[in-house]
């Protein structure tokens, strides 16, 4: 199978994970059905992943595996959790994407890992000072297009 | 407590017409609660934030 990164951005790609301290762990959720992205995402992440050992990644099916969707509130396929691994453990983040992350999204994946990898939002103390008093969950759901 | 998703607009067409997603970038907070069309830089996520959970 062809891949869907070409040589120069997996060396681009190299560079930017090359700080990388901590590990990230990636949960897949794709669908047997109705998903015309999922077979290129699931390719997408694998070859993301094989770019650094500080990357693992678990494939799961959205219908076969709903008791572990339904434990990181994943409802569409394909659909993505980039979370935190430390040893066995695995740590949710939050941070989720719903449709393949192609184009200027492909971007915000490898930020999003790099972010993760770092185990720090960067967000001012005020915010965090908010965020930490929350007592009902917050969903933000951030549309875009690929282009 | 937080959960950020990316939502890619045209494969989830149906809750892009929920959220009457007209243009891109849009953040929907806790189901419509608030809908910011743009970038929105922290301190008017926060402020958001504010107004949605005091309500």
């Amino acid at each position: 199978m062809a891949t869907l990164l070409n040589a120069d951005v997996v060396k681009q790609i190299e560079d930017a994970f090359a700080p990388m301290k901590e590990s990230v762990h990636i949960l897949y959720f794709g669908q047997k059905e109705n998903c015309d992205y999922c077979d290129d995402a699931q390719q997408l992440l694998e070859e993301v992943v094989a770019i650094s050992d500080k990357l693992t990644l678990t494939i799961y099916d959205l219908d076969d595996d709903a008791d572990v969707a339904k434990n990181y509130n994943v409802d569409k396929a394909p659909g993505i959790v980039i979370a935190a691994k430390d040893g066995d453990v695995v740590s949710d983040f939050g941070v989720r994407f719903a449709g393949i992350p192609s184009g200027h999204e492909f971007t915000s994946l490898i930020q999003d890992i790099l972010l993760v990898s770092g185990r720090d939002s960067g967000l001012s103390q005020e915010t965090r000072d908010f965020l930490k008093e929350l007592t009902e969950p917050v969903l933000l759901q951030v549309f875009v297009t690929p282009t | 407590m937080v959960q950020a998703e990316m939502v890619e607009a045209m494969e989830f067409q149906q809750l892009s017409s929920k959220y009457n997603v007209s243009g891109v970038p849009q953040t929907t907070i806790n189901d419509g609660a608030a809908n910011v069309v743009g970038a929105i830089p922290e301190s008017n996520m926060l402020a958001e934030l504010k107004r949605i959970m005091s309500k």
